[in-house]
């Protein structure tokens, strides 16, 4: 599990000595105290399993590492974790796969509606996006990388 | 100076004002730009933590396409776009492109420029957004003081404000509404407390998380500084209750 996670970037869990400075400076555990930082690294540093706690509660802010006194990086141990999840079971929000079908349709992750085309127009600003052939490139990245 | 201007998906799609102001922002500074349509989504951090791969490869084919210094409006653009390019460089043995974030950029230019400008007032809460803030490595301002889009307000003649949930993260990522709408309507809340006109940020995906639940203005920086240039209020999407406040020189 541990090596798992550290080949897609995340920092190193057993170098955490359990101070809880990320969860005392999580903003979402201020709000949900069952989202806590520290029961994620600690669950993955002394058991090396998978922690009972849902990643994409994370806010993504970072303080958790900004001030995590030992450089284990807990916010790169969530985003890592999540992406195992994904791969496991293709446990992800629905609205983040909806982003992701986006990008495989227009290259960009939220969708010009007729509003903004025509607010575009009256602005005087480009017509945006990517070309056909552009599209079919970043299609078949997002396929070989996994995405159906 | 030459750039390529990056302004990824949200303010093309949904804010087009902020792009106006963008661009008319850089014109009123000498800044000229080139722009590249066939760029995709910088894949920020609700992409990489699917697919760090995924996340790279899309980087990849972008840091082939932006060649040039690129600067970006947004701040999750700037975090995903340097952070790829800088993994990517590493691999090549090459240089990255330089990615400059476009508040960093107009402190830079206005202090070369020191245009004239025609209105003073407003008191402004900054959302400093986390991307611009934190993750070592590609911070520019100081995430526990910073000073940036606050010293950029200044300089165009307005009045930043502190409050006390500053520095916190609007909440635009969490997955569970309830818990980011709290986080939202808390950060929004605290700086109208302080007596704040309006909250500034410099990314996009803050705009979309404060907006629904602010009682203030919710403005990109650009918005501001585009007004404070000489743009047409209506065309940057300035609202007439903020010019309303404001006092001419």
């Amino acid at each position: 599990m541990i090596e798992t996670l550290r080949s897609k970037g995340a920092g190193n869990p057993l170098k955490c000595i359990q101070c809880g400075s990320c969860t005392s400076t999580c903003p979402v555990n201020l709000i949900r105290d069952g989202f806590n930082p520290r029961r994620i690294v600690g669950s993955i540093a002394r058991f090396n399993r998978i922690p009972d706690q849902d990643p994409w509660l994370c806010s993504t802010c970072s303080l958790c590492s900004e001030r995590c006194p030992q450089g284990v990086n807990p916010f790169s141990i969530i985003m890592a974790l999540r992406e195992v999840l994904y791969e496991n079971n293709g446990e992800a929000p629905a609205s983040i796969l909806k982003m992701v079908e986006q990008v495989k349709e227009t290259g960009l992750a939220f969708p010009f509606t007729p509003g903004s085309v025509e607010k575009r127009r009256l602005l005087g600003l480009p017509e945006a996006g990517v070309s056909s052939e552009g599209l079919r490139e970043i299609r078949r990245i997002l396929s070989e990388a996994g995405f159906k | 100076m030459s750039l390529t201007l990056y302004l990824g998906c949200v303010i093309r799609t949904v804010h087009p004002e902020v792009e106006k102001a963008v661009k008319e922002t850089l014109s009123r500074i000498g800044v000229s730009f080139v722009e590249q349509p066939e760029a995709s989504c910088c894949a920020p951090c609700w992409f990489f933590s699917l697919s760090r791969e995924a996340w790279l490869r899309l980087n990849e084919r972008n840091m082939r396409l932006l060649n040039s210094t690129v600067v970006t409006a947004c701040d999750d653009c700037f975090a995903s776009l340097s952070d790829a390019f800088t993994i990517l460089a590493e691999r090549k043995s090459v240089k990255p492109p330089e990615v400059k974030p476009f508040q960093a950029l107009l402190l830079e230019r206005l202090r070369e420029v020191k245009p004239r400008l025609g209105f003073t007032g407003l008191r402004c809460a900054v959302q400093h957004s986390c991307r611009f803030l934190r993750s070592s490595g590609r911070s520019l301002d100081n995430p526990e003081d910073p000073k940036i889009v606050k010293s950029v307000l200044e300089m165009l003649g307005f009045l930043p404000v502190s409050y006390e949930r500053e520095l916190d993260c609007c909440g635009g990522f969490v997955s569970d509404e309830k818990i980011s709408g709290e986080m939202a309507r808390l950060k929004a809340g605290s700086a109208e407390e302080a007596g704040a006109d309006c909250i500034v940020a410099t990314c996009s995906h803050c705009m979309l998380r404060l907006n629904p639940v602010s009682r203030i203005p919710v403005l990109h920086l650009a918005q501001l500084s585009a007004f404070s240039l000489g743009s047409d209020p209506v065309q940057i999407g300035f609202p007439e209750t903020l010019r309303r406040r404001m006092v001419k020189r």
